[in-house]
């Protein structure tokens, strides 16, 4: 089966149920996750990255297991991480572009090759061998983004995008987005995030609220927040 | 990050990394085999020689490496002072000062990623052990995060600022440790979103 | 072994940076570092395997070049002065404390302070001083003589170890790797 395929599936860490029971077949080209905070959008999206393995159930990506079958995975799936700082791990932007052809199994010389010549398309030549130190938030966000393209995943799993960003930053990734040609999954607690979406779902408490076009959702979606923003008091504690 | 590495650029610079150490592990142990403040004399002003010739900046970084060694320098010399046996203290400060300044030299003249591959290139015999790739890895990441967790630590210092009249102290180490604990931790989740550490 | 390896990489990053902190100061106002405090740490946070990996790390980057020793020390030519003797203990320390800590059922605080005294001063010192007394031709008594300036603030140091991994297992106990 082609696309995502969650069946059943559950997510637990430490006692605590953070997913539970997800069903879900994911082929559509843009899809959107919206919940609140702790709704269990970051773990849904983890589990589907392969990152953690689901505690019931399963998840498969085209037919495969994410969390084992890593060399399949990899071309299936690249995430992007909500804090850029969490997901970059080399000392210079080119060794960060390199790093996931190498493990794709390009030899180094010419992983940096490709980096570089990526880093020239997109007239940031210049960037080579500067330290990611260097970068500000917007920089080391489209760094992030081309490194996982780089690995030319079918599926993007992105994760908060916008958050943090500055309008323009924020503009520039959108079109960025836009003009890709893979299926994106997107989660948010902004619902302006996935207005554009061909569906998408909303997760509360682990569970699927509702699951339809965007029309359909997010009017009841913000219409749910703006009822608990007015009431709730926040004093409940996790766990 | 700021290497030690000189940015004066020297003929020695040329030479292969691994040549050099090589030539540096001979001549410490002949140092230690010399016992004649002469003969120890005559290898300071050899490798003093080595330094002259790249200009003042050069042989200022190099003095500046060595100011760590002082304070032994001035109990060793009063030491020997004391008991009288000033040729014997010299020749312990002339192979101390010697053998430090050879090895900083080195170390000004190679460029860091070629010491690093020559660490790499030493630890293959242990590749069954320590993959290669795992080594370059773990060397890429310490780099990374450096400035990163020294960043972290100055976000820290100014919390405490902010909310305290009195200086951080040693309560700053456990916020620290815990923000390597976050890190390692979020990279080891993002090495395995590209494919893991090989 | 993905989080092996990030601990590993993180906890040598975490040694240089308690080498560049001189803030950290006792009570006399006597600023002191913090790395030696680093390396208790990885044996007794890490446990002994991964603590003295981490140091080895740490001290790979050292020769190469980098200047992360206290007070920006580093490069090949720290190996051969009159401290290489600590430099080669600082893996040992770590691994002992680390496998003191792995090893005992007592209370983690109290744990980590003995291993700290143990790996990172009474090891630490049996290799440190040897290295001094070589280097200045010295006899060992009077090595011991001269590292003993750096005894009081490892004593301290031993102390804040323990009361730092003690912290860590309260906070984070699934991150006490010598625990786990």
């Amino acid at each position: 089966m082609t696309g995502i395929a969650l069946r059943d599936a559950s997510y637990a860490a430490g006692g605590k149920t953070i997913l539970s029971g997800l069903s879900l077949h994911l082929a559509e080209r843009r899809i959107g996750i919206v919940g609140r905070n702790g709704s269990g959008k970051t773990t849904l999206l983890r589990l589907i990255a392969g990152l953690v393995a689901p505690s019931t159930g399963s998840v498969q990506v085209d037919g495969i297991d994410p969390c084992t079958d890593r060399k399949a995975a990899l071309s299936r799936l690249g995430i992007l991480f909500q804090n850029p700082d969490h997901q970059i791990l080399f000392p210079t932007v080119e060794e960060e572009l390199a790093f996931g052809l190498r493990q794709q199994g390009l030899p180094q010389p010419r992983a940096l090759d490709a980096a570089r010549a990526a880093l020239r398309a997109e007239g940031r030549a210049h960037w080579a061998a500067a330290p990611v130190s260097t970068l500000s938030g917007g920089q080391k966000h489209w760094l992030c983004l081309q490194a996982v393209l780089m690995m030319q995943p079918q599926t993007l799993l992105l994760d908060e995008p916008f958050a943090g960003l500055d309008l323009p930053t924020a503009a520039r990734i959108t079109r960025r987005l836009a003009g890709l040609a893979q299926r994106l999954v997107t989660i948010s607690h902004d619902p302006a995030a996935v207005a554009g979406a061909d569906r998408v779902i909303w997760l509360d408490a682990g569970r699927v609220a509702a699951d339809g076009p965007p029309a359909q959702v997010l009017p009841a979606f913000a219409a749910e927040m703006a009822r608990i923003g007015d009431s709730d008091a926040d004093t409940d504690l996790a766990g | 990050m700021l290497t030690l590495t000189s940015p004066v650029r020297t003929p020695l610079d040329r030479l292969p990394a691994s040549a050099k150490l090589a030539a540096l592990a001979a001549g410490t142990v002949l140092l230690f085999w010399l016992t004649s403040p002469w003969a120890l004399a005559l290898a300071l002003a050899g490798v003093v020689g080595l330094h002259l010739p790249w200009g003042r900046p050069f042989a200022a970084h190099a003095a500046r490496m060595l100011r760590p060694l002082w304070p032994f320098v001035v109990v060793v010399a009063g030491w020997h002072l004391w008991t009288g046996e000033i040729a014997s203290g010299t020749a312990i400060l002339l192979r101390m000062v010697t053998a430090v300044a050879a090895a900083n030299l080195v170390t000004m003249t190679t460029r860091l990623s070629d010491m690093l591959a020559v660490f790499e290139w030493l630890a293959l015999p242990l590749s069954p052990l320590l993959p290669p790739r795992r080594l370059a890895l773990a060397f890429a990441l310490v780099i990374r995060f450096v400035p990163t967790l020294s960043e972290r630590m100055d976000r820290i210092l100014e919390a405490w600022r902010a909310r305290s009249p009195r200086r951080p102290g040693w309560r700053v180490v456990v916020p620290l440790t815990l923000a390597a604990l976050d890190d390692a931790d979020h990279a080891a989740e993002a090495l395995r979103a590209r494919g893991g550490a090989g | 072994m993905e989080r092996s390896l990030t601990h590993i990489a993180l906890f040598a990053a975490l040694i240089a940076i308690l080498g560049l902190v001189p803030q950290i100061s006792l009570a006399s106002g006597v600023p002191i570092t913090a790395q030696s405090l680093g390396i208790m740490l990885c044996g007794t946070v890490l446990g002994a395997r991964r603590g003295a990996l981490a140091v080895l790390l740490f001290l790979a980057l050292v020769a190469a070049g980098l200047p992360l020793l206290s007070g920006g020390r580093g490069g090949l030519g720290v190996f051969a002065g009159p401290t290489v003797g600590f430099l080669i203990g600082f893996p040992i320390a770590a691994f002992v404390a680390g496998w003191i800590v792995e090893r005992t059922t007592l209370p983690v605080g109290f744990a980590a302070t003995a291993a700290a005294v143990i790996g990172g001063i009474a090891v630490l010192y049996a290799f440190g001083i040897p290295g001094m007394a070589l280097v200045l031709k010295k006899s060992l008594g009077e090595a011991a003589l001269l590292t003993g300036a750096y005894l009081p603030g490892d004593a301290i140091k031993a102390v804040l170890a323990g009361l730092v991994t003690q912290s860590i297992a309260r906070m984070r106990p699934g991150s006490l790797l010598s625990r786990a």
